[in-house]
């Protein structure tokens, strides 16, 4: 039986301009609607292998598709924001409009869909995010929660097939936080979240890499990989509180 | 917050009800005028038609002298010297070493006329309209792209900027540091406006990041859309007529 890949990479190596190492030989697959964690300290190159997968910075590979399409071909990068939704850690990064609306428009216009299409997307996006009557509300305006909420409701506008969302829990709020997870299960396609949030992994993905050093360490089943703490300690991580008492000596 | 960083009040009145299209166009050539004036009775005829403009704004009194009044303190920086600079053949007053000339005073005032006129107009502006609509009118109006995109973003960052000053302040102050006529104050200082550049500088490369993984493409798109009405094309045609008559009789008499 064939698998329709949504992510492939193989030997992805990036380097920074200074020459510091951020991802060396990572590889890996992701099958069409899978959801995948993505693990590691901090300094592990979970945010530069997004902005490789997403066409940000420009990686060496032998083989790397997303969606697929090449994020390192020009021509195919201009494709890939209708394919791949990125939500960034930092909000105020990612709302740079000066309305709700606006920002939330954004992506769909630059799609050139017809107004009314915008329009529905638009409202279809905040009603998921819980955002409905915030349209014409200022970013400097927004509290952390409500901020993330446009910056994901941004991307879903877009309806794109992957969804990559890095540290989406950062600045919420417990109660932010358990709305997330549910919108997360409501969520369609192909996911990859990274976050130091093993909780919210454990609940919402079914398979975890494990990042160090630029580094591919594990991938494995969620449960698994989280409950193993020499691998979790090994690696500055701990094992989610949920499966404590349930460790993998 | 300072000044500068508080959202302007939004009022309903005459002027907010017009379309910003010919509302900015009417504002940008009465400012381009005002501009060129070198008489000071055209000067204050522009002054008293701007104070009347910010009348049927309806703008609140505090709201408008606060800002006025911080914009015509730094503009008196230039304007005061000028009495004792410059020299001409009119009248003037000398008393042992003090030379004033009425040419000097003449030009202060002039130049703080149309200063206080200009300012006048530009709040007019940013209180009949949101900073945005106003920005998305003056696209339509075919400003280019890059301006109009510009004026967004610096709009939209200038308050996350403000609140990213406020956090390291608070840092300082927490840390027991206080302004003073100092060196360590100078350096401190120093290191902060470089933090706040480096800061921006990162995060303008992220914002960039963002917006390409958005599908941005250099292209200012809107779904705002402008509707034309007889009253605004009145009110446009009574302002650029009065601009007309100012620049005519300054260059006239």
């Amino acid at each position: 039986m064939s698998v329709d890949f949504a992510i492939q990479v193989r030997d992805l190596t990036f380097a920074y301009p200074d020459g510091a190492s951020a991802l060396a030989g990572v590889s890996f697959e992701i099958a069409a609607g899978e959801k995948v964690g993505l693990i590691g300290p901090n300094g592990a190159g979970k945010t530069s292998l997004f902005l490789c997968l997403a066409g940000v910075l420009k990686p060496r590979a032998t083989l790397l598709r997303v969606g697929g399409l090449d994020p390192c071909d020009p021509a195919q990068r201009r494709r890939l924001p209708a394919q791949v939704g990125i939500v960034f850690q930092n909000s105020d990064d990612q709302i740079f409009n000066a309305t709700v609306f606006d920002d939330v428009a954004f992506g769909p216009l630059n799609l050139e869909l017809p107004p009314d299409e915008v329009r529905k997307r638009v409202a279809e996006a905040l009603q998921r995010v819980g955002l409905t009557g915030m349209e014409e509300r200022v970013p400097f305006h927004l509290s952390g929660g409500e901020k993330r909420r446009v910056a994901l409701a941004g991307v879903l506008a877009m309806r794109p097939s992957i969804l990559l969302l890095d540290e989406p829990s950062m600045y919420l709020d417990p109660r932010g936080r358990r709305e997330l997870i549910q919108l997360l299960h409501t969520l369609g396609g192909t996911r990859l979240i990274a976050s130091h949030d093993l909780e919210l992994i454990l609940q919402t993905c079914t398979r975890v890499l494990l990042l160090d050093r630029g580094r591919l360490m594990t991938d494995g089943p969620a449960h698994t990989v989280l409950a193993d703490a020499r691998l979790m300690e090994a690696h500055g991580l701990e094992v989610p509180h949920s499966l404590r008492g349930n460790n993998i000596a | 917050m300072t000044l500068a960083f508080t959202v302007p009040p939004s009022i309903s009145s005459f002027l907010s009800r017009l379309d910003p299209r010919w509302k900015l166009a009417a504002l940008v050539l009465f400012a381009a005028v005002v501009a060129t004036l070198h008489m000071l009775r055209t000067a204050a005829a522009a002054l008293a038609a701007a104070l009347l403009l910010a009348l049927l704004a309806r703008l609140p009194p505090r709201w408008f002298l606060q800002r006025l009044g911080a914009a015509a303190l730094f503009f008196l920086l230039f304007a005061l010297p000028l009495p004792w600079l410059l020299d001409s053949d009119g009248p003037n007053w000398i008393w042992g070493p003090i030379h004033l000339s009425w040419h000097g005073v003449e030009s202060a005032l002039l130049l703080m006329a149309k200063a206080i006129t200009l300012v006048t107009l530009f709040l007019t502006a940013q209180a009949t309209a949101p900073l945005e609509t106003t920005l998305k009118a003056a696209h339509s109006l075919r400003i280019p792209d890059l301006l109009v995109q510009l004026g967004l973003l610096t709009y939209r960052y200038v308050f996350v900027f403000a609140d990213e000053l406020r956090r390291l302040r608070i840092a300082l102050r927490v840390r027991g540091y206080r302004n003073r006529v100092r060196r360590h104050s100078y350096r401190t200082a120093g290191h902060l406006a470089g933090t706040l550049l480096v800061r921006g500088y990162e995060r303008a490369e992220r914002v960039g990041w963002a917006m390409r993984c958005r599908g941005f493409d250099g292209q200012f798109r809107s779904l705002t859309a402008f509707a034309t009405r007889p009253v605004d094309v009145v009110v446009f045609l009574g302002i650029v007529a009065s601009a007309a008559a100012l620049a005519v009789w300054d260059w006239k008499f």
